[in-house]
């Protein structure tokens, strides 16, 4: 067959065989077009064409002046560079990133600093998915200990199986050392401990799904609302299930307070700490799970809410971002940060109005950090103006400032330092707050923010927790007078 | 009468520079006058397509033949003036299946290799290409930059001991009886390199042989001489997006018809064209319909360019040619075949050729051609080599891909440098001084700024066509002053002012016609910026004549008198302190 004459898409036409044409290449008959996207070049993510979002840029360089490591790196070039400029410098061919991408800690302060609404997050995603994959070793110790710092989750489980023992290792000096030493990571650092009970294994021992239904619906007949049900899947992430599922607890305590049903479905790591390690592949196996698993809740009639800004981003912005999957939309319109979720749906003020947390140790004073990535969903000022009903809690803000740790960035030997400084205006506005404790939405602002200051880290779903439902109330969940 | 060259060349375009290396290679005297900078013509406003020959392979396979033999010629000897980019010819529903399965024939009669590709692969190649696009022939088209191409053909003519002055207007033909024996030119500021605010001179050149090449303009030299030359000047518009949509030319497949053309070139992709005869090449309208229309109907090919920011729109005139008698009504009819016009045979007067028509993908044979012509006048016995030797730049290229060399710059900008350098990267980019990036757009750094400038006196548009700084999406919003430092301290203050003024008003021409949605919001960017830091909207510093200083600002000692003299003035007054100037 010549291919002057082969079927094209569905559609084929009755051209006459000229011998002429049958030096024809051989190429492969094609079958008709699937829905392509054309953002998607190649079934790969980190392959995407972003060019065309460099149209929005009109250079006028406010994304630079609001990049913390710019701020303190003279060698970082700046959001503006490895964005816009960088993707409009490239051919289809040409592959090369800029090792600088790395130094770039993904706080998506850019993003939200933007007056023209460029995808510079989405940029600085893929060119870095891109640069590891294409431009780092693969054999490097640099790709090895970002794989795992990116991967904690994988991790975590084995030392959550024997939490005492990791703990100990993991504190002892001379492993820290080795850690910098042999993988680059740095040693000025405590290692986050892990809890002895993990969230999940505390759910499944309280009964699961079942259990939160009951207790939701006694709530809901206590408040006097009609039958209708009230439900959410909850994202509780990676450390909240391992390191501090007291804030999970509290999460479930005060969502079933309101009468809703929690469910906890199936979930990976939300991609966080892959995406600011450009280890794209890997962010997406998991996405995969848990935009399958959530999609399902959904339709199942719950709403999604997380508890770690970073995890709501994520699900939020880039997932749709850069996955092409199915559902993926749907998720990201229907995920909500929790304490937001309240706020819309529940009459919180109202319901905290008079409520009380005098005589809760540790609950009086706090230096509150809003996190870069609740600050890009614009719940920079949500906490302050949540709390401030609640009688005994005072909330002073630390201002505007990044923290500087930006998930496993800090963690990197070779980034502490920057992570550090940029952290300094954060830890001196928090030393000249009037408080005692630190409150922060982000499980890695709360360690740097602890690490800097000494303060314990207090979570806003804690102090909620303490005022709607009573703190440390039993591993139940409801307070034994309910 | 010794004659002070043996062979002059005018004009400078893509055609002049051409001549000129090849018979400067072949050991001839050679002078170039050019009336602008290189490029200033026809060169400097084209599509930049290498063409496969593709496009005429159904209707004039001649030109066809000589476009595929030329194109390979070019990615050997220009190999860093051309990028391999290939070529589609894309076929939507309503486009006719004889033209589709014409052209494949054709091309394949032509020894142009061409493949068919279904739809979908074709969007393989092309992911923005439209979903109804049913299929398509690939075929070798390149990109190719010509101000670059014909920068290195003049600096190898040069090389090869060629004089080539720009900013030099033919102003008169020396005609003697039957005899033309050179010209008269108007150097806009002296013989050699440009320099601003230097004086114009005149200078009377004569030659054994003069080579009538500017194209457009041809019959216009003509007349100087009683010559009449038909020339038939086209308009075609283009417009530039901020970014390459496609990595591949994009041909629409059908007979003839305007707007059927997207070329990637370099970091932008070109929208192409119209074909409208004009009177006067250096008069003509310039309208927004042809460019909304052009987008408009590309869009069927590449949906995504109906959203896409443009960045500027230019115009340029093609010179077509028809002997005498052809009649042709239709300027798309007319051939794109070039003519050699020897006036010692046509009209009987000697000492001069006139070459017009052609494309710029087969100026080097065309030159090799007129070359040839001029030897054989002159009574030369020299063979043409410019087929086998590179253009600098372009020598050894596989060297540099092997060295993998940055120079010290981040990588995209050092990949973008050497895509521009070639083999002259080392020369030009190896440098202990700081070597900061000029033009973020574009990736400029001040080494090869200062190279560029070394070529080019204080021209900075010579510059820029040289480097593509201030090409970028900004359109020299951020950089035209940057680059007018470079020229500081070499040439003083109002040398440097003069130069940023020129270029300045290059940069905003071209965005007229882009002026909307985010090209709009980066003008207004760039004008705020100007006024506000630079003074550019009103700088008294710019004006001629001393600033009386006193006029707006007394000083210290000045009581409240001095106010209340300020209230009296005339508003003309005020004017001159710059107040209220637009
Ligand atoms: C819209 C358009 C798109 C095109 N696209 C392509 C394409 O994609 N591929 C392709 O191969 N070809 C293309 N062409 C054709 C190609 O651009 C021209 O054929 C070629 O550039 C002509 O070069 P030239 O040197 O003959 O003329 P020019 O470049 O016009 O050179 C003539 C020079 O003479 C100078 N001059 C004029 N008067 C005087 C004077 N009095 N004194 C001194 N100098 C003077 C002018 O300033 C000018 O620089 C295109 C043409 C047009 C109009
Ligand atoms: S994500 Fe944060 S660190 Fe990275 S470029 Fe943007 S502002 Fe800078
Ligand atoms: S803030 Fe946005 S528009 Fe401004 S330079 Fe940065 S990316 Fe470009």
């Amino acid at each position: 067959m010549s291919d002057a004459d082969r079927p094209i898409d569905e559609r084929g036409i009755d051209a006459g065989d000229e011998t002429e044409l049958e030096r024809a290449g051989d190429v492969e008959t094609a079958g008709p077009d699937d829905d392509f996207d054309p953002v998607q070049v190649f079934p790969e993510s980190e392959d995407m064409d972003l060019r065309p979002g460099a149209d929005d840029c009109y250079k006028c360089s406010t994304c630079d002046t609001s990049c913390p490591v710019a701020e303190v790196d003279d060698e970082f070039p700046g959001p503006k560079f490895q964005g816009p400029e960088q993707w409009r410098l490239k051919r289809q061919e040409d592959h090369d990133i800029d090792e600088t991408v790395m130094k770039c800690s993904n706080c998506m302060r850019c993003d939200g600093a933007c007056p023209s609404d460029v995808p510079l997050s989405q940029m600085h995603n893929t060119a870095r998915g891109e640069y590891v994959q294409k431009g780092m070793s693969k054999l490097s110790v640099e790709y090895w200990r970002n794989r795992t710092l990116a991967n904690y989750r994988r991790l975590a489980p084995l030392a959550a199986m024997f939490p005492r023992t990791s703990n100990f290792v993991m504190g002892l000096g001379p492993v820290r050392w080795l850690g910098e030493k042999l993988f680059g990571i740095t040693s000025e650092r405590e290692f986050p401990e892990f809890a002895t009970e993990t969230f999940r294994a505390w759910w499944a021992k309280r009964g699961g799904a079942e259990t939160s239904r009951q207790r939701a619906k006694e709530a809901r007949a206590e408040r006097g609302e009609d039958g209708a049900e009230k439900r959410i899947a909850y994202f509780h992430g990676c450390y909240a299930n391992y390191n501090t599922p007291e804030v999970a607890k509290a999460l479930v305590r005060v969502y079933e307070h309101f009468g809703y049903e929690v469910m906890v479905p199936e979930q990976r790591c939300s991609g966080t700490p892959m995406f600011a390690n450009g280890m794209l592949e890997d962010a997406r196996r998991a996405a995969e799970t848990n935009v399958d698993e959530l999609a399902t809740a959904i339709e199942e009639g719950a709403d999604v809410v997380a508890s770690c800004s970073s995890c709501s981003m994520s699900l939020r912005q880039e997932y749709p971002e850069l996955f092409d999957l199915e559902g993926v939309d749907d998720v990201a319109a229907n995920t909500w940060d929790a304490v937001e979720y309240l706020q819309v749906h529940e009459d919180l003020t109202g319901e905290l109005e008079g409520a009380s947390v005098e005589g809760v140790a540790g609950m009086e004073d706090f230096a509150y950090h809003a996190p870069c990535h609740a600050r890009n969903q614009g719940l920079a000022g949500q906490t302050r103006e949540v709390l401030a009903p609640i009688d005994g809690v005072e909330v002073h803000d630390v201002g505007d400032s990044c923290s500087g740790i930006s998930g496993t960035y800090g963690w990197k030997e070779e980034h502490y330092d920057t992570s550090m400084k940029i952290g300094e205006e954060m830890f001196e506005h928090m030393e000249a707050a009037d408080a005692e404790a630190g409150l922060t939405e982000c499980p890695t602002c709360s360690m740097q923010m602890g690490h800097g200051t000494g303060y314990e880290i207090t979570h806003t779903l804690e102090v909620l927790e303490a005022a709607l439902v009573g703190a440390g109330s039993d591993g139940g969940g409801a307070r034994p007078d309910r | 009468m010794a004659r002070d060259t043996e062979v002059l060349v005018l004009g400078g375009g893509s055609t002049g520079c051409g001549i000129a290396r090849d018979l400067a290679m072949r050991g001839l005297e050679v002078t170039l006058v050019e009336r602008g900078n290189l490029t200033e013509g026809t060169t400097g406003r084209m599509h930049g397509l290498l063409h496969s020959g593709g496009r005429y392979a159904v209707s004039d396979r001649a030109s066809a033949r000589e476009c595929i033999e030329e194109n390979r010629v070019l990615r050997e000897i220009a190999g860093h003036c051309v990028e391999e980019t290939g070529g589609l010819f894309v076929k939507r529903p309503e486009d006719s299946d004889d033209y589709f399965r014409k052209k494949l024939e054709g091309c394949r009669d032509c020894d142009i290799p061409a493949r068919v590709l279904s739809g979908r692969e074709a969007r393989e190649v092309e992911p923005y290409l439209a979903k109804d696009v049913e299929r398509a022939i690939e075929v070798p088209d390149g990109a190719v930059d010509p101000f670059r191409l014909c920068v290195a053909n003049a600096v190898d003519a040069e090389r090869h001991g060629a004089r080539i002055e720009t900013h030099a207007e033919v102003i008169d033909l020396l005609r003697e009886g039957d005899d033309v024996y050179g010209v008269e030119v108007r150097h806009d500021s002296g013989p050699g390199k440009r320099t601003h605010r230097a004086p114009g001179t005149t200078e009377e050149i004569t030659a054994d042989y003069v080579v009538n090449a500017t194209g457009a303009w041809a019959g216009q030299i003509g007349a100087m001489a009683d010559l009449e030359i038909e020339v038939r000047p086209s308009k075609g518009v283009m417009t530039i997006m901020n970014v390459r949509q496609v990595d591949t030319v994009v041909n629409r497949c059908r007979p003839k018809g305007d707007a059927d053309i997207v070329v990637p070139h370099e970091t932008t992709a070109i929208l192409g064209t119209t074909d409208e005869e004009v009177e006067d090449p250096d008069d003509y309208p310039e309208e927004q319909w042809e460019v909304d229309q052009m987008i408009d109907t590309l869009a069927e090919l590449v949906p995504i360019l109906e959203e896409a920011r443009t960045i500027r729109s230019f115009w340029g005139v093609r010179p077509l040619y028809e002997p005498p008698g052809t009649g042709t009504q239709d300027p798309t009819d007319i051939t794109r075949d070039f003519f050699l016009l020897d006036h010692d045979e046509r009209d009987g007067v000697a000492g001069i050729a006139s070459i017009v028509g052609g494309k710029f993908t087969t100026y080097r044979a065309m030159a090799e051609e007129i070359a040839d012509h001029v030897c054989a006048e002159l009574g030369v016995d020299a063979r043409c080599r410019t087929a086998d030797e590179a253009l600098p730049g372009s020598e050894n290229l596989a060297d540099l891909e092997n060295a993998m060399d940055d120079f010290g710059l981040r990588s995209p900008i050092a990949r973008r440098s050497k895509q521009r350098l070639g083999s002259r990267s080392r020369e030009v980019l190896e440098t202990d001084e700081p070597n900061p990036v000029i033009c973020a757009c574009e990736g400029v750094t001040r080494a090869e700024m200062q190279d560029a400038i070394e070529q080019s006196g204080s021209d900075l548009n010579a510059v820029r066509i040289r480097t593509r700084a201030s090409m970028g999406n900004c359109q020299g919003g951020f950089c035209t002053q940057e680059m007018a430092h470079e020229l500081h301290p070499e040439y003083d203050e109002p040398t440097v002012r003069d130069a940023l003024d020129e270029l300045y008003q290059e940069r905003w021409k071209g965005q007229r016609h882009a002026l909307w949605g985010e090209q709009l919001s980066q003008a207004m960017l760039s004008y705020a910026l100007h006024a506000t830091t630079l003074n550019r909207d009103s700088d008294p510093a710019g004006r001629d004549g001393d600033l009386e200083y006193g006029a707006f600002d007394a000083g210290p000692d000045a009581g409240p008198d001095a106010d209340a003299d300020a209230t009296d003035r005339t508003p003309l007054d005020r004017r001159a302190d710059g107040g209220e100037d637009r």
